[in-house]
């Protein structure tokens, strides 16, 4: 509550940033509200039409109403964006503190793990793993957690590495306390903000792979659609005939990614300066 | 050059080479033809035509050259009746020797082709010396072909034995008739002959494609290009306003491979690309407003697109679900508004350019045509007799390599739904899901193409109990002994009703929701001549069609490109 | 500093054989593997048939002992050869790393120099109507997908002007002109859409520098704006540059796979892409091993001149 009140006094644009996620949020939430039309239906005899007062963002070429279609694209969008960058932030904890707190040769045999790991272009990954499971929601959340969990995870270990060092868990420590017990209270706070910035920043990538990967053929299964679905698929094709089908979607993928790393920046001015060289 | 002067020098070369089209212009040498082909996302897969994969003959085609080939001079171009656009099919009036000079049937089931003389390989450093091709090299060709494990299975049963009568003839001893004699081992997609020499070296390295043809292979990067330059000992002539010409024209051939549909449109439009042998309907409007100099040829697309059923399976076992679902789907509005028009209701198994095989569907019995009408009412009311009146789920692949069929199955998928049926997405990369149709784990839908080949091969692979390329596994002993029968059948006229007949029955067993077959087409600039949109003088092998044409240089110049 | 070094090669050993593990295991694992592939026409694949493809390609013996050698056989430099194709991978590989280095190199250079004063200004003006603008751009960049504004500049320029860059590839040192006139832009949109993480590591870095006691101590001596930023953010811009090359590298690579598709390069992104759909398993596992142990070299050179540049590292 204290940091939000910061961030609307101190980091305005941060806040203007925040804003606008939630904003996209609750109209992925509300989608079932608020679009005009379902998910996918059809009518050939409206395909390709021009934005108007019947269909404000225009149809596609299977006759959809655009603005629908960018509604429930936001729906699924966050849906991938918040569960992966949630799954990520999970897995970046876990991993960090357990390698950075415990040190030796758990963190050794970690470390290498994630050298390993880390060496590989994200995106290459994600097009051989997806190959393996096929393309799908869960899937799609799955691998883009473990993906940007286990990047993220040096960041969380370097804040662990530097907690451990300092003296009140050296005592903690001395007096018996079980490691749990001391993860819980004393390492876990203390990684808090790094832990904050990264989920931030996380959902932006997320939201950007997922587009990347809709571009190669390998997103979520139609007729459900994302934002980067959407650009990708008939954004692309349909460039010539019907550049109203990018516009929408584009402009939102773009206007999140750009809010949430606003955001981010600012939330990282105001709780860790030092955090350098994190994406 | 100023702007203005250039399209001035442009308007006023174009009215000349209009007049100039039927032939009388002189052709000129050289220069670099530049070809998006039909298959232009995809690279070459292999160059070793003993692994049967069946792109191979497009990319050696212009290098291997084979017993048949069309007779391009009968092309329409030419004031003949044929096109040319057909994937793997050539009319036996439209064929001509190519390495053979003649052929003759010596019994019923001796057939005796005679070599061209003087037809010689190319040299190759440190593979083979330039040295004429024999009747040797057609043997070691047919022995190694049918060695391969990766042989279509029953491909070559119809023949008994290869043999050399001396070195420019060879003897097929058939064991029985089959109608398909010309294209199996003739100018099929598994027919290029190798030279001998090619058991020394690693057949699939490209550095060792080696062939008679019009072109050598000199350069190639896997998934961006292949370029093959002239050979200057090119044995074939082209007639030209009477005259004899040495071919090729161009210096230079190159296939340009591009994933990408937006650059391979501006490749075309900044003239990178000379031809563009493929284009889907819904960017012609937009190509001919931004670059009107394009000309333009339609070709129906010589594959069918359909949904396959699985026949072994619930709930597609039962008739009555396929047939409900293809009157759950709009065939004639996916055509009208979905393809602009840009389509044909019926173009599959038969193509239309199958003369005289194929049949329209306004000559098919009633029961054929009401698969391609509108009536959910009626389909949901034979679920409902067939057990499934609230209609069931069921899961289908589809390709996420064809960018039509994930424009398209959406519409599928909201068709089926009002009818209470729900589909189940499952989009693949193009390997795996092959491999689930060709290891028969697909299913119970799977949304796919299946090229036509020709009018026997394309009922064939689609009916056969167990064939790789048969998605709704149908099976039946009566329907295998037909095609059987089928391909004995000498008699064309006869053979023309027994396929007739297998197709009517196909369709109307409705293994698959039937979908239009839509037209594609090719632009090309018009500095290149002696061309109107051929697309194949064998199966899928444009070679001998780039060794024909030839650039009008100065034309080009003047046109601002260079 | 020695012990360091040895510390540090040491640990290079098991993220090998990690490394080794995911690049052999991994495409091995997808689904449609190449025997399928290569009897797709074969209508109707006997069991004979399938073990004869598979002991031609060596694929018989159990998977174990293929990674053994294939190991081995790596370690002498020797990475096999296309299962469709029959050239040597490390031949093919040869052709291939230099152009996607030099996209690469170009993109690093391009987000470098659109990066550092980005970062410096934004800093020294922090929270001021230029700060934000500018970071805004930078950051714009990296919000826009690298395959849409790659599809924009291959699509428009060649409608209204008949423009596009070319298609054609010959080697830098052949024909430098026509090579850039290639890669610049793909670079470009690449090094732009990289400039925002670099951006933010120089403006911390710099944000941190501008609190120190010396700075102050220089200022109120009066030491002009300019000297100041110039002798210390040129030298504490060596970190975040050294950082930028480790942490970048392979996320150059990832978007350098889009970028060759779209402008067609025909760079290691292309080749991965053809491999990774034809099941060519030992170009995918070449791919895969260059990249991962380039990378691993590139951060090894990082760490190490951590080293150089900053003390405090040393003794950890």
């Amino acid at each position: 509550m204290d940091l939000l009140v910061r961030l609307v006094r101190d980091k305005p644009l941060g806040a203007a940033g925040g804003a606008v996620f939630v904003f996209f949020l609750l109209c992925g939430i509300f989608t079932g509200v608020l679009a005009p039309q379902g998910l996918n239906e059809t009518d050939l005899y409206h395909r390709l039409e021009s934005p108007s007062p019947d269909f404000l963002l225009g149809t596609d070429h299977l006759g959809r109403d655009v603005l629908s279609r960018v509604l429930y694209g936001a729906q699924i969008s966050m849906i991938v964006a918040l569960l992966a960058a949630g799954l990520a932030t999970v897995v970046s904890i876990a991993i960090g503190i357990v390698s950075g707190y415990f040190g030796g040769r758990t963190d050794l045999i970690i470390q290498r793990f994630v050298d390993a790991w880390m060496v590989f272009p994200g995106l290459v990954l994600l097009i051989v793993v997806i190959s393996i499971v096929g393309a799908g929601l869960t899937q799609m959340v799955i691998i883009l957690g473990l993906q940007y969990g286990i990047a993220g995870s040096r960041m969380v270990r370097s804040a662990a590495v530097t907690v451990r060092e300092q003296m009140y868990v050296h005592a903690a420590q001395s007096i018996g306390a079980r490691s749990l017990h001391t993860l819980v209270r004393h390492v876990l706070p203390n990684v808090m903000p790094v832990v904050i910035v990264l989920f931030t920043t996380r959902i932006g990538l997320v939201i950007l792979s997922e587009a990347g990967l809709s571009f190669l053929g390998l997103g979520i299964p139609p007729p459900a659609t994302t934002w980067g679905g959407l650009l990708s698929g008939t954004g692309r094709t349909y460039m010539y005939l019907g550049p109203w089908l990018a516009l929408a979607p584009g402009l939102c993928l773009t206007i999140v990614v750009f809010a949430v790393n606003v955001l981010g920046d600012a939330l990282r001015d105001l709780l860790d300066p030092r955090m350098r060289g994190s994406q | 050059m100023n702007r203005k002067l250039a399209s001035l020098a442009v308007v006023g070369l174009l009215s000349f080479s209009a007049a100039a089209e039927n032939g009388n212009e002189p052709p000129q040498y050289g220069g670099a033809l530049n070809v998006g082909t039909v298959y232009w996302p995809n690279s070459a897969l292999s160059w070793d035509n003993a692994d049967w994969a069946w792109k191979s003959n497009h990319d050696t085609g212009a290098i291997y050259e084979q017993l048949f080939a069309a007779d391009l001079s009968k092309s329409e171009k030419n004031g003949g009746p044929y096109p040319f656009r057909a994937e793997a099919w050539l009319p036996e009036d439209a064929l001509r020797g190519e390495l053979a000079e003649s052929w003759e049937w010596e019994g019923p089931l001796t057939l005796v082709v005679k070599l061209r003389r003087g037809i010689m390989f190319t040299d190759k450093p440190g593979m083979m010396k330039a040295r004429e091709l024999v009747a040797d090299d057609v043997l070691f060709t047919f022995e190694r072909q049918d060695a391969s494990p990766k042989k279509i299975a029953g491909y070559f049963d119809h023949i008994e034995s290869v043999t050399q009568r001396d070195d420019h003839t060879v003897v097929f001893e058939l064991k029985e008739f089959n109608s398909e004699w010309a294209y199996r081992f003739g100018y099929g997609y598994y027919s290029g002959i190798v030279p001998r020499e090619l058991a020394q070296v690693d057949p699939k390295d490209w550095r060792n494609v080696n062939g008679t043809g019009p072109f050598q292979l000199t350069r190639y990067i896997q998934g961006n290009i292949q370029t093959y330059s002239r050979n200057p000992s090119y044995w074939d002539r082209e007639t030209l306003g009477g005259k004899q010409y040495e071919i090729p024209f161009v210096d230079a051939l190159s296939y340009r491979v591009i994933k990408d549909e937006a650059t391979i449109l501006t490749a075309l439009r900044t003239g990178k690309l000379d031809i563009l042998e493929s284009i889907r309907w819904l960017v012609v409007d937009h190509l001919k407003e931004t670059t009107p100099e394009l000309k333009w040829s339609r070709w129906l697309s010589n594959a069918g697109t359909f949904v396959a059923m699985r026949m072994d399976m619930e709930p597609f076992d039962d008739i009555r679900v396929r047939r409900a679902l293809n009157l759950a789907v709009n065939q004639q509005e996916i055509v009208d508004l979905y393809y602009g028009g840009h389509a044909e209701l019926f173009g599959y198994p038969m193509h239309t350019e199958f003369v005289p095989y194929y049949q329209p569907l306004e000559e098919m019995p009633a029961s054929v045509q009401e698969l391609f009408s509108h009536d959910p009412d009626r389909a949901k009311q034979m679920l409902a007799e067939a057990g499934f009146p609230d209609g069931f789920t069921f899961k289908a692949q589809v390709c996420t390599c064809n960018p039509d069929h994930m424009d398209l199955i959406p519409l599928i998928v909201s068709y089926l739904d009002k009818v209470g049926v729900t589909m189940e997405v499952e989009p693949m990369e193009y390997a795996s899901f092959l491999s689930m149709m060709t290891t028969k784990n697909h299913g119970p839908g799977y949304f796919m193409s299946n090229g036509h080949t020709n009018p026997t091969t394309s009922l064939r692979k689609s009916l056969f109990t167990d064939q790789q390329w048969n998605p709704a596994l149908h099976k039946s002993p009566e329907i295998d002994e037909k095609i059987f029968q089928m391909l004995r059948t000498r008699d064309e006229p006869e053979r023309d009703r027994i396929v007739k007949e297998l197709v009517v029955y196909m369709v109307d067993l409705a293994p698959y929701i039937w979908l239009p077959t839509r037209y594609l087409y090719s632009a090309w600039w018009p500095w290149v001549k002696n061309y109107n949109g051929e697309l194949r003088a064998g199966a899928v092998r444009p070679g001998p069609i780039y060794a024909r044409l030839w650039i009008d240089q100065e034309m080009k110049l003047e046109m601002g490109f260079d | 500093m020695q012990a360091y070094l040895i510390r540090r090669l040491l640990a290079l050993f098991p993220t090998l054989l990690f490394v080794s593990l995911i690049v052999f295991g991994s495409i091995r694992l997808i689904p449609g593997n190449v025997v399928d592939l290569m009897l797709a026409q074969n209508d109707v694949s006997t069991g004979q048939d399938r073990e004869r493809v598979e002991a031609a390609l060596g694929l018989d013996r159990p998977i174990t002992v293929q990674y053994f050698v294939w190991l081995g056989d790596a370690l002498q430099g020797d990475l096999g050869k296309s299962l469709w194709q029959g050239t040597s991978v490390a031949a093919e590989l040869a052709a291939r790393v230099p152009i996607t280095f030099e996209l690469g190199f170009l993109a690093l250079i391009v987000a470098l120099t659109t990066a550092l004063p980005i970062g410096v200004y934004s800093a020294l003006r922090q929270d001021t109507a230029g700060d934000y603008l500018t970071r805004s751009f930078s950051l714009l960049m990296l919000a826009i997908p690298g395959f849409w504004l790659g599809t924009l500049v291959m699509v428009f320029p060649s409608v209204w002007w008949r423009w596009a860059p070319e298609l054609d590839d010959p080697p830098f040192f052949q024909n430098p002109l026509k090579n850039l006139s290639h890669m610049l832009v793909p670079a470009i949109l690449l090094g732009l859409s990289l400039s925002a993480v670099t951006m933010r590591i120089t403006r911390t870095m710099m944000l941190e520098v501008m609190r120190q006691d010396y700075i102050r101590t220089a200022r109120a001596k009066g030491v002009g704006e300019v000297l100041l930023v110039v002798r210390h953010a040129l030298r504490n811009g060596l970190i975040p540059v050294v950082t930028l090359v480790g942490l970048q590298a392979p996320v150059l690579i990832g978007g350098s796979v889009i970028m060759e598709q779209i402008f067609v390069i025909p760079g290691m992104g292309l080749l991965l892409l053809e491999a990774v759909f034809s099941r060519d398993y030992p170009v995918v596992s070449g791919v895969f091993l260059i990249v991962g142990v380039g990378v691993l070299l590139i951060n090894l050179a990082v760490d190490l001149s951590y080293g150089f540049l900053d003390p405090k590292v040393r003794h950890q």
